[in-house]
């Protein structure tokens, strides 16, 4: 309660700075809008400039995107897990790939899907796997091998071991695997849209960038920081506590 | 369920050289026994407990259950690991009912089941908890419960006790034989605490440093209920202890 006091405190008084500074007139005209524009922008974008239709938009290839990382990303964790084999290939090229900014994914994206969907959830699901994958590998490989075996000597094999024991002993750090894959997908799905220009959040911004609308660029940025805060810091961080607390790995 | 060990040998390799753990195992288990087997620790008396289980194959020699050759594990030898290998995303009864969902049985047989078993472990107040709110001696009352709810011929114990306080061992320890009394089944049961093999087993085996083998079979006779500290265990103590070579 103390801390939600402070942190009023503190965005309040870097509203006031920032009103401070753009009235002060140090700035050369057109470099920094005051907070009541960009107040205004986000008002008229939420009204009549298509903001909502871009979240929308950016959210449904996010989810698609995350959708086939998570899918394909536990599945070729596991995969790794518990084949040497697999992991000694394939799993190097994961490390590799991992390395990759989903941004720099875009030329190819283009060149394959045309400016599509299709496209941008590429981009969004190839910057997301390999962490859902390395993760997932990594919470396989950590299981107590006394669960697998006390789940084998109970008669659990193959399917039953894995979506009964592999799988949920792995979750806890599987969530942080999908936690990171969001955090890639969110960074992913903007950039592409930037680049695509084709609707959704970043495409927002690129036009608002055309228009050298200063206020317009800063509310949308603002929006995007919000979405990332809530989900991080609201979705995600509740999952983890539960998931944590859950299988006694924090009181 | 009889069981029949005849020169069971295992070795570990680490590295470049190799270490004998087991060097000859011959010991025989009658049905409805309760076995102990206790020595000093890395003689290999899990190991064994583990190739018993299936969950490690031997070098060498041969394991009869009732006249016949096991590989693999089985629902009818239920290993109890020593901290219990609960499943955390599961509340208590989802433990105990687990080999069941496993081998198909429906929801209402496995909830009776399931009670039956929390029942007499005097766990039915704590079915819907999760491992995280228990105890470690409630920890291994779930998963002894579990172990029994696969209704095995026989059991197959680790050092179950091996991390309780004593307050909570000792009342365990008077469960477990009740237990045993009423269910009839065999037990081969590994722990390195003499009085703990001396209050359980109708035997006790004693098994040396590595390569281990059988030192000796102590016979235990005394009469039941037993309690840790009772006098009487003196001399079966004494013929342990002498066994494992004057090693407390």
């Amino acid at each position: 309660m103390r801390y939600a006091l402070y942190r009023a405190a503190f965005y309040g008084g870097l509203v006031a700075l920032w009103h401070v500074i753009h009235a002060s007139g140090v700035l050369p005209p057109g470099v920094l809008p005051s907070p009541y524009e960009v107040a205004e922008d986000l008002a008229f974008g939420a009204t009549e400039g298509g903001l909502f239709y871009g979240i929308a938009t950016s959210m449904w290839r996010l989810l698609a995107g995350l959708g086939i990382a998570v899918g394909g990303g536990v599945a070729l964790g596991v995969l790794m897990a518990r084949s040497e084999a697999v992991n000694q290939t394939a799993g190097s090229l994961v490390l590799g790939l991992q390395s990759i900014p989903s941004i720099a994914w875009v030329p190819l994206a283009i060149l394959w899907y045309g400016l599509t969907d299709a496209g941008i959830i590429f981009v969004v699901a190839v910057g997301a796997v390999f962490a859902v994958t390395i993760n997932t590998y990594t919470g396989v490989r950590n299981i107590d091998p006394h669960h697998i075996e006390a789940a084998r000597n109970m008669g659990a094999g193959g399917a039953q071991l894995l979506f009964s024991v592999l799988l949920p002993a792995a979750f806890p750090h599987m969530i942080t695997g999908f936690k990171q894959g969001w955090a890639f997908a969110w960074r992913g799905v903007i950039g592409a849209e930037l680049l695509f220009a084709f609707l959704g959040l970043g495409h927002l911004l690129y036009a608002a960038r055309s228009l050298t609308d200063v206020s317009y660029v800063m509310a949308i940025m603002l929006v995007i920081m919000a979405i990332g805060l809530v989900v991080d810091g609201v979705v995600f961080r509740r999952a983890e506590d539960a998931v944590m607390s859950r299988w006694g790995l924090r009181r | 369920m009889k069981i029949e060990a005849r020169g069971i040998r295992k070795g570990f390799r680490s590295g470049s050289h190799s270490l004998e753990a087991l060097g000859g195992i011959d010991l025989g288990v009658e049905a409805g026994e309760f076995l102990c087997i206790v020595g000093p620790s890395g003689c290999g008396k899990s190991t064994f407990l583990r190739i018993a289980a299936g969950l490690d194959a031997a070098d060498g020699g041969s394991l009869l259950f009732d006249g016949r050759p096991v590989s693999g594990t089985g629902p009818e030898r239920i290993m109890v690991f020593q901290e219990g290998a609960l499943f955390p995303w599961m509340d208590v009864q989802d433990n105990v009912e687990f080999g069941l969902r496993m081998a198909g049985l429906p929801r209402a047989e496995r909830a009776e089941i399931s009670a039956r078993y929390l029942d007499m472990m005097q766990l039915s107040r704590f079915s819907r908890y999760y491992t995280y709110q228990l105890s470690t001696g409630m920890k291994q009352r779930v998963a002894i419960a579990r172990a029994l709810a696969m209704d095995p011929d026989v059991l197959l114990m680790d050092e179950p006790f091996a991390a309780l306080d004593e307050g909570t061992r000792n009342l365990l320890l008077g469960e477990v034989q009740q237990i045993w009394a009423r269910t009839a089944k065999t037990v081969i049961f590994v722990t390195h605490n003499v009085e703990e093999a001396a209050v359980l087993g109708t035997r006790i085996a004693v098994f040396g440093s590595r390569p281990s083998e059988v030192r000796a079979v102590v016979e235990n006779g005394l009469p039941r209920p037993r309690a840790a500290g009772d006098p009487g265990l003196g001399p079966v103590k004494a013929e342990i202890s002498a066994a494992l070579g004057g090693a407390p």
